[in-house]
């Protein structure tokens, strides 16, 4: 059985603590606009065509996003950065894409980690199966929870599904005993208004728990929008700002109002 | 630490001094070497007296507000040059004065001066003239061809650092030492003894010297207290003059004392000749922590005013550029930096964690003067707290380059290979850029780097070289006709021996120049056991002796067997005709051949053990070919990988290689990969270089550029701290950040006048960017980015 990965990362210090691997898993079921890793939603491995240049010469070359990997692939990869990994008290992240949309794969990966003695890592939107959910905790010592909107319509538009799935997931973890973080992306216009930020802050307070760890507050950023280009997708955040720094702050110090610990960033 | 108003002046005269080329220095040494009473004496007590006759006429220095006195030429910058080690043409001077990078003004008067008196003495007497004159054919065309470069042809042997005894003993108690080692010489049966005696007598002179220079500083300082208004400067000068008249005659005890004592000391080695790096305190946390604490708790010292003196001492070093090169020399090694370079943490020789209060505040004082010299490093031992670390990342995190930071137990491990004991080992440190040395009781010479590069390239032509046209290397065939990728590794392996040996004949002649005809006495004095063995530094006196030679390219020479091995013998995807044609040609219509080369073929950095075997090839036929070959001092010859600049200068001399590579660029620096294609992260870049064995070298140099965005937070500086810390575990020598980003790096290059406080990291020191050529500048730019995720 083989897992389809279209980016591994090494010296990946921002999906959980320490130094990590993060492997993004392709495929997901959510077209969130702002959405900075495209080429993660499809669930087949895609061409993409990609100019190497020499001089004035260019060479046009064809490559596959998305490839498939073994368990013991990933076992490898990781034995190659198991020094830095121990020394930092750092492990092994899954992403995407939404990692759960390959469930039995992840499974199977978790638990190998997990016997291989690394600290491991779920990065998900929460929308996915309870089932699945239910399968991969025993074998996960951190979620990463995205949490978007708490208004459903809004979610329904900006990321093409329902909230309902996620906020029941998230209940699921938080009495899992599993450690989480949440993560917020900061979207201007979408989710940082004024009321919605105070319904956030509540909802947060209302399920504080011993388990919820750290809230991260992601800055949308721009990143993204070549590789749009590059897939064919429709960007639809043209014009949007990133969020200022102090906008940043600020929405820091308004968070730690629940008493959870907030970074901005992973 | 809040810079004082002094020590902003003093700065900022330093930083706007012009660097200017002095005559003095010749001129004297001239009038020495034409006197009567240098023909009449043997050559080390000519030496002495020549060392005596430089420090009783040289011009004194003191500059307003000064707490520590002393320069090496007559004022901040203005160097002296060393006629009886290379002599400077006209033509040399008139380069040096009008180039662009690393210029030295020189005035109508010293042209004259040279013109008149030095070059019609010195014309052909220089000990460069001495050394060129006894190199073999074979080692000239190899030294033409840009094989290797040779250290002593324009400075004398250095690369030697203070060890703790001269922190606690004055020059009287010196004397005392030589005046034991001359009664217990053996006239019956030592055949040496007389030479010997002449040896301990030139030593004995030089320490009169030193303490007669110390006391011309001591009257001159009396008379400016005596004409001094200001009551609190009054008091000032005369406290230095009570300094200068207690040290370096005595064992300094103050902080103030240590750090006057030290100055006249590196005064002393850097007047008697121009040893390579200069000289170097060290490991100072160590050295000044017991005055401190002593000072502190009497109450004799407040921290403004320690901050003061450190302020005032680390500007002593940048005011001293290294001397003008010419030649191969300023572009191997084209800087004003001279290579000191603190080192801060460690262990103690006792084992136990060096970290002080003092390595903190050293630090700060780092951070707070941010001038080029002396250079920092920190030295990372298990034991040192993470903590030493941190404040080391906050200094590198503002992209000036230092400190770099060193692994402790494989320095330690490097010097107990070498057969050093392990007090010793504790004890020692790095200097220079990174080479590992027994502070206080090794003569750690460098003796060229050795472009590994360039001798594949010739073992393609049959031992020929394109460039000069002329048959460097031995016959062992053209590139076509290696059947296989091992024939190939085997004519590789013969023509790297054979080039070994001509570096290794010729660093044999050229050190026994040194012992023969520019014996030391005042470093002798220094380094143990010079007195005890009645012998010179230059001639194998210190207890421990060293000779280096630094291989150089492993990144580029380690793509291109790879690229070899995988494009002409495993996947067949051409012959040795269509890829030999193509790097004649530098590519010129074969850019397919060339994209294929460096965008589908394995790098070097990638943590790829297909390409990072050829990195261990390469690095054991390096060693075998020089690790343990005796050298005349009675050491022998060692091998490190470093390459301050001279990868730029192998680079021009060099071809297309068969990594893509393009003719006459710039060759990997250090053992870092090559530049632009590390593409999986720090951490894969770091388990390549550690592939090979750092243990068996003096040091190796890792740069790693990093945006700013890893230093972002305290999340950041943990997993940088893991990252060395892993790095070091994997038994690592040395890692360096270069901190900045692109654009910065190419706006300083349009606009360099609003850039000249930006210092980079080059290859084991940092720089003025403005400073560099345009070549390297560019090179610094193009290392990969690893950007923030």
């Amino acid at each position: 059985m083989k897992g389809l990965i279209f980016s591994v990362k090494r010296y990946s210090i921002h999906d959980g603590p320490g130094i990590r691997v993060t492997f993004f898993m392709k495929g997901c079921p959510l077209s969130c606009w702002w959405c900075h890793n495209p080429e993660g939603i499809s669930p087949e491995p895609e061409n993409v065509v990609i100019d190497e240049i020499i001089g004035e010469h260019k060479f046009r070359k064809t490559e596959s996003a998305g490839e498939y990997y073994t368990v013991d692939d990933i076992l490898a990869i990781l034995g190659k950065d198991r020094i830095f990994l121990d020394e930092s008290k750092g492990g092994v992240t899954f992403s995407g894409g939404e990692p759960l949309h390959q469930a039995e794969f992840l499974v199977k990966a978790l638990k190998a980690c997990k016997a291989g003695g690394y600290h491991t890592a779920v990065d998900t939107s929460g929308y996915a199966p309870a089932g699945s959910l239910r399968r991969i905790i025993p074998f996960t010592d951190l979620f990463l929870f995205d949490l978007k909107h708490l208004d459903d319509t809004l979610h329904y538009k900006y990321t093409g599904v329902s909230n309902v799935i996620i906020l029941e997931n998230l209940q699921l973890l938080l009495g899992s005993g599993r450690d989480i973080m949440v993560r917020i992306p900061v979207i201007p216009g979408f989710n940082d208004d004024d009321s919605h930020l105070r319904d956030l802050r509540d909802f947060l307070l209302k399920n504080k728990s011993e388990n919820l760890k750290k809230i991260n507050l992601l800055p949308y950023h721009k990143t993204g929008s070549s590789k749009y280009k590059r897939f064919h997708i429709p960007y639809r955040m043209e014009g949007i700002r990133q969020p200022s720094r102090e906008r940043m702050n600020e929405l820091k110090t308004f968070f730690s109002e629940t008493g959870i610990t907030v970074k901005i960033g992973g | 630490m809040i810079i004082s108003e002094r020590v902003k002046r003093l700065r900022e005269q330093s930083l706007n001094a012009v660097e200017k080329l002095s005559a003095e220095r010749a001129l004297l040494m001239t009038q020495f070497y034409k006197s009567d009473e240098a023909r009449e004496l043997s050559i080390p007590v000519k030496r002495a007296k020549a060392f005596e006759y430089l420090l009783k006429n040289k011009k004194l220095y003191i500059g307003d507000g000064e707490l520590i006195v002393g320069e090496r030429g007559p004022a901040p910058k203005e160097t002296p040059t060393y006629p009886e080690i290379s002599l400077h043409s006209l033509r040399d001077l008139e380069i040096l004065n009008t180039r662009e990078k690393v210029s030295f003004v020189v005035d109508e008067e010293v042209r004259k001066i040279y013109e008149t008196e030095i070059i019609p003495f010195w014309k052909g007497r220089s000990n460069r003239d001495r050394i060129m004159n006894l190199m073999t054919p074979e080692w000239l065309t190899a030294y033409d061809a840009g094989i290797f470069t040779e250290f002593q042809e324009q400075r004398a042997p250095g690369h030697t650092v203070l060890g703790y005894k001269m922190f606690r003993t004055g020059f009287l108690n010196l004397k005392e030492e030589i005046k034991e080692s001359i009664r217990s010489l053996d006239f019956f049966r030592d055949r040496a003894a007389s030479d010997k005696y002449e040896e301990l007598k030139a030593m004995d002179i030089a320490c009169d010297a030193i303490i007669m220079y110390a006391n011309r500083y001591a009257g001159e300082l009396e008379k400016l207290a005596g004409a001094e208004t200001d009551p609190d400067r009054k008091a000032e000068l005369g406290a230095m003059a009570e300094i200068c008249r207690k040290v370096p005659a005595n064992a300094p005890e103050t902080m103030h004392e240590i750090l006057q004592h030290y100055w006249f000391i590196h005064q002393g080695v850097i007047t008697e000749l121009n040893p390579w790096d200069s000289f170097n305190p060290g490991r100072l946390d160590q050295h000044l922590f017991p005055a401190f604490r002593k000072e502190m708790e009497a109450g004799t010292l407040k921290m403004e005013q320690m901050y003061d003196l450190l302020g005032c001492f680390w500007i002593k070093f940048n005011n001293h550029p290294s001397p003008p090169k010419m030649g191969v020399t300023a572009s191997e090694s084209s800087t004003y930096t001279d290579f000191c370079l603190i080192n801060l943490g460690g262990v103690k020789t006792d084992g136990t964690d060096a970290v002080n209060e003092m390595t903190y505040i050293l630090l700060d004082v780092i951070r707070a003067m941010r001038i080029l010299q002396p250079g920092s490093m920190i030295q990372v031992s298990r034991k040192n707290p993470d903590r030493f670390i941190h404040k080391a990342l906050d200094i590198i995190r503002t992209g000036f380059g230092q400190p770099s930071c060193f692994n402790t137990e494989a320095i330690i491990q490097e010097l107990l290979r070498q057969g050093k004991s392990l007090e010793d080992a504790r004890n020692g440190g790095a200097s220079g850029c990174v080479e590992t040395g027994a502070f206080g009781t090794e003569a750690y010479w460098l003796t060229g780097y050795f472009n590994l590069p360039k001798i594949l390239e010739l073992t393609l032509y049959d031992g020929f070289d394109i460039r000069t046209n002329k048959q460097a290397g031995l016959k062992t065939g053209h590139a076509r006709n290696y059947n296989s990728f091992d024939e190939l590794l085997d004519a590789f392996k013969a023509q790297i021996r054979f080039f070994a040996d001509i570096k290794i004949r010729g660093n044999n002649v050229i050190e026994k120049t040194f012992a023969n005809w520019l014996p030391v006495p005042f470093l002798s004095l220094l380094i143990e056991d010079c007195i005890k063995k009645g012998k010179d530094y230059n001639n194998g006196g210190a207890r421990y002796n060293t000779s280096y030679i630094q291989g150089v390219g492993l990144g580029t020479v380690t793509d291109m067997l790879t690229s070899i091995r995988y494009n002409i013998y495993d996947r067949k995807k051409f012959t040795w005709d269509q890829l030999v044609n193509a790097l004649e040609k530098d590519f010129t219509g074969d850019e397919k051949i060339r994209h294929e080369l460096i965008y589908n073929t394995p790098k070097y950095g990638n943590d790829d053990d297909y390409a990072d075997q050829h990195a261990v090839a390469v690095f054991e036929m390096y060693y075998d070919a020089v690790n343990g070959r005796p050298d005349p001092r009675g050491g022998v010859h060692r091998i490190n990988m470093l390459p301050t600049t001279s990868h730029v200068y192998f680079g021009s001399v060099t071809g297309a290689t068969p990594d893509g590579r393009k003719a006459y660029k710039p060759l990997s620096e250090g053992i870092s990969p090559s530049q632009g294609v590390d593409r999986q992260g720090p951490t894969s870049v770091l388990k390549s270089a550690s592939k090979i064995d750092h243990l068996r070298t003096g040091g190796t140099l890792l740069n790693q550029k990093f945006t700013p965005q890893f230093f972002e937070d305290e999340d950041s500086y943990t997993n940088l701290t893991a990252l060395i810390r892993s790095y070091f575990a994997l038994d690592g020598h040395h890692i360096q950040f270069n901190v900045v980003n692109a654009e910065t790096l190419r706006d300083a290059q349009k606009h360099p006048e609003l850039y000249r406080d930006l210092i980079v990291r080059v290859a084991g020191y940092s720089d003025y960017f403005n400073d560099l050529g345009e070549d390297l500048q560019n090179e610094i730019i193009q290392r990969t980015e690893q950007a923030g995720a």
